[in-house]
């Protein structure tokens, strides 16, 4: 975090630029956590969503 | 023996299926992964099956029969598996039944029953007796009958080699619930642990084996492992550090006797015996004794070999296991900087020797996980069971249909990021130029992903602005700077005695400084945050999605509200 100085934005926030493009890889599918990304992704769900049931 | 498993119920257990040996696990109620020992008491089975009289003798115990009855025994055939005649090398099973073309296939000719002909088995049917064996030292030990394995198998394992397999373990009575790869049941071996907490590293994973020695890089990011890359050495292994063994007997035994025990066939195998031996004490004990009754021509012969005149005689073999993990790393385009952690799998990784090179060869940060450098490691020829052993505790409740859909490519190809994201921090009087990156999702990040950390507010409070950057890792590389001459000399004068050693320092000084250093590329975001409290904390929360499109939060600690803020998907993809 820094201290600005005469900055000023719309809701003090501003997008300056997209994320670079993803590569797509392989994840490995083992692991507590690889199974509740694959739930998540088989449902539909967000992290959110997840986290609520 | 054991109790009839009730109908639709699973007992599955974590198969490490090798060419030299192979293990068992289950895993206890409590969640603790646990290697099984098989009737003769031996944890690593050799993967070996030979017949006498009909009767089939299975890993230690088909071992010895490689000397009196080689014709009939079979080793080092998982490689043959769901191959092409033509295709597989044939080296490793020279002193054991050698493997046969039949159709297009691979099979071995064996006296396996009492008949004078030998019959054709073919390396899927070995393989079916080979599993049986493991199931059922398994069902004795748990009480039940095992029905379901997880089974681990190389990085490059084909997919006519996986289906070969699945097919061998259901003839022999074993439901694959998934085929998992070697690295990461190492991973999840040691992730498994309670102590180990998740958190984002860079990980090696060297399967250092008896007759292929394979290395995988792998990012672990929030408990998700993804492969960067894998190098594999078909001729490098344990076997290679036996032959330095033997070599070095031999020619012992020939300064004394004029015969090269090497050159009668049951001598050969009897030496390649006892050195695997010998060398395996060698990994534990600094000093090593060989004994073999009647080598060659009937002649006993003892000795004994210390680990430093080991060590020496296989520095060769050393480098080529060091020089193997070093270019599995640059062929992941990583620096040695970039390991957060070096796992040593396979049984050759008890070598203390390769440890150390290792952690020479890496920054001091980077853990190396192998029984001499770490003593809470794990035993490195029981991870690839271990970690089949927790998959298969994690699926087993799951239907069949559930597994399939949950590995499909559909679910297992993902989004990774390509460029860290993190925010860049700013001190008070500094300019933009210098400021300082904080990687908060590390590339190679599989999406969807969140993250948050809090960062330290300016003392003085106010008003703070959070700059959301994506990063570059660089490499600086720094010349120290060179003493001048004057200087050493005046010093040697007043310490004649340090002299020698000071003049050693200085030789190891001359490399190279590298560190790896941060650069903040592509700014994404900024945010203002009001008011901050002195000496308050910043919570920044960064959610994205696999469209690339990600929401940012920041925070003060304690504070209400904060700043939220959507980066939209790029429309078209395009840079």
């Amino acid at each position: 975090p820094a201290l600005p100085q005469g900055w000023s934005a719309e809701k003090d926030y501003k997008v300056l630029s997209a994320l670079s493009s993803a590569t797509q890889r392989n994840i490995e599918p083992v692991g507590p956590h690889f199974l509740a990304h694959a739930r998540r992704k088989r449902h539909n769900r967000t992290f959110s969503e997840d986290d609520r049931i | 023996m054991s109790d009839e498993t009730a109908a639709g119920e699973r007992v599955a257990i974590g198969i490490a299926f090798g060419n030299s040996s192979s293990s068992i696990a289950f895993t206890t109620p409590e969640g603790k992964a646990e290697v099984i020992a098989n009737e003769e008491g031996d944890r690593q089975i050799p993967s070996i099956l030979s017949y006498v009289d009909k009767e089939e003798f299975h890993g230690t115990q088909a071992k010895a029969q490689l000397i009196r009855n080689s014709k009939n025994t079979v080793a080092y055939f998982r490689d043959y598996l769901g191959k092409d005649f033509k295709s597989i090398d044939p080296t490793p099973s020279h002193q054991s039944a050698h493997p046969q073309q039949v159709d297009s296939t691979v099979a071995f000719s064996i006296h396996d029953t009492s008949d004078e002909t030998p019959s054709t088995v073919t390396v899927s049917e070995i393989t079916t007796r080979h599993l049986r064996r493991l199931k059922q030292s398994a069902s004795d030990f748990l009480g039940k009958t095992v029905n379901a394995a997880v089974i681990t198998v190389p990085t490059n394992f084909a997919d006519a080699q996986r289906e070969a397999l699945v097919a061998a373990a259901k003839d022999a009575g074993i439901e694959v619930l998934q085929l998992i790869n070697e690295p990461a049941a190492a991973l999840l071996a040691y992730d498994a642990r309670a102590e180990t907490g998740v958190k984002d590293k860079l990980v090696v994973v060297a399967d250092l084996g008896g007759i292929r020695s394979d290395v995988a890089v792998v990012a672990s990011r929030g408990g998700i492992y993804t492969i960067l890359a894998t190098v594999h050495d078909y001729e490098l292994g344990g076997a290679n550090l036996d032959q330095v063994v033997m070599d070095y007997f031999a020619k012992e035994f020939i300064k004394k006797h004029k015969v090269d025990p090497r050159e009668d066939v049951r001598g050969l195998a009897k030496l390649k015996m006892e050195c695997e031996a010998t060398k395996k004490a060698l990994s534990i004990g600094t000093n090593a004794t060989l004994s073999i009754e009647s080598l060659t021509n009937g002649i006993d012969y003892g000795s004994n070999i210390n680990r430093t005149r080991y060590e020496l005689l296989a520095g060769k073999v050393f480098a080529q296991f060091t020089g193997l993990i070093e270019s599995a790393v640059k062929k992941a385009g990583l620096d040695p900087l970039d390991i957060d952690e070096v796992i040593l799998a396979g049984g050759t990784s008890h070598t203390p020797k390769i440890a150390r090179l290792l952690e020479s060869l890496f920054p001091e940060a980077t853990q190396v996980f192998a029984p001499a450098t770490l003593p809470s490691a794990i035993n490195p020829s029981e991870l690839a069971a271990r970690g089949a052993a927790y998959q298969a505790s994690l699926i087993q409740e799951f239907d069949t249909e559930d597994i399939e859909q949950s590995i499909h490519p559909m679910v297992t190809v993902t989004p990774h990021l390509s460029n860290a994201i993190g925010v860049q921090l700013v001190s008070a009087d500094a300019s933009a130029a210098d400021a300082v990156f904080q990687p908060l999702v590390n590339v190679d990040t599989a999406l969807p992903a969140r993250r948050v950390a809090q960062y330290l507010a300016p003392k003085e409070g106010g008003d703070v602005l959070v700059r959301i950057t994506e990063g570059a890792r660089e490499i600086k590389v720094t010349k120290p700077e060179p003493v001048p001459k004057e200087k050493k000399e005046a010093k040697a004068d007043d310490e004649d005695e340090d002299d020698s050693d000071f003049d050693s320092d200085e030789d190891e000084e001359e490399e190279d400084i590298r560190e790896t250093v941060w650069k903040a590329t592509k700014p994404i975001a900024e945010v203002a945050v009001k008011g901050v409290k002195a000496g308050a904390k910043i919570e920044v929360t960064i959610n994205i999605n696999s469209d690339l499109g990600a929401q940012i939060t920041a925070r003060e600690v304690g504070g209400k509200g904060g700043v939220r803020l959507a980066v939209e998907s790029q429309p078209n993809g395009s840079a």
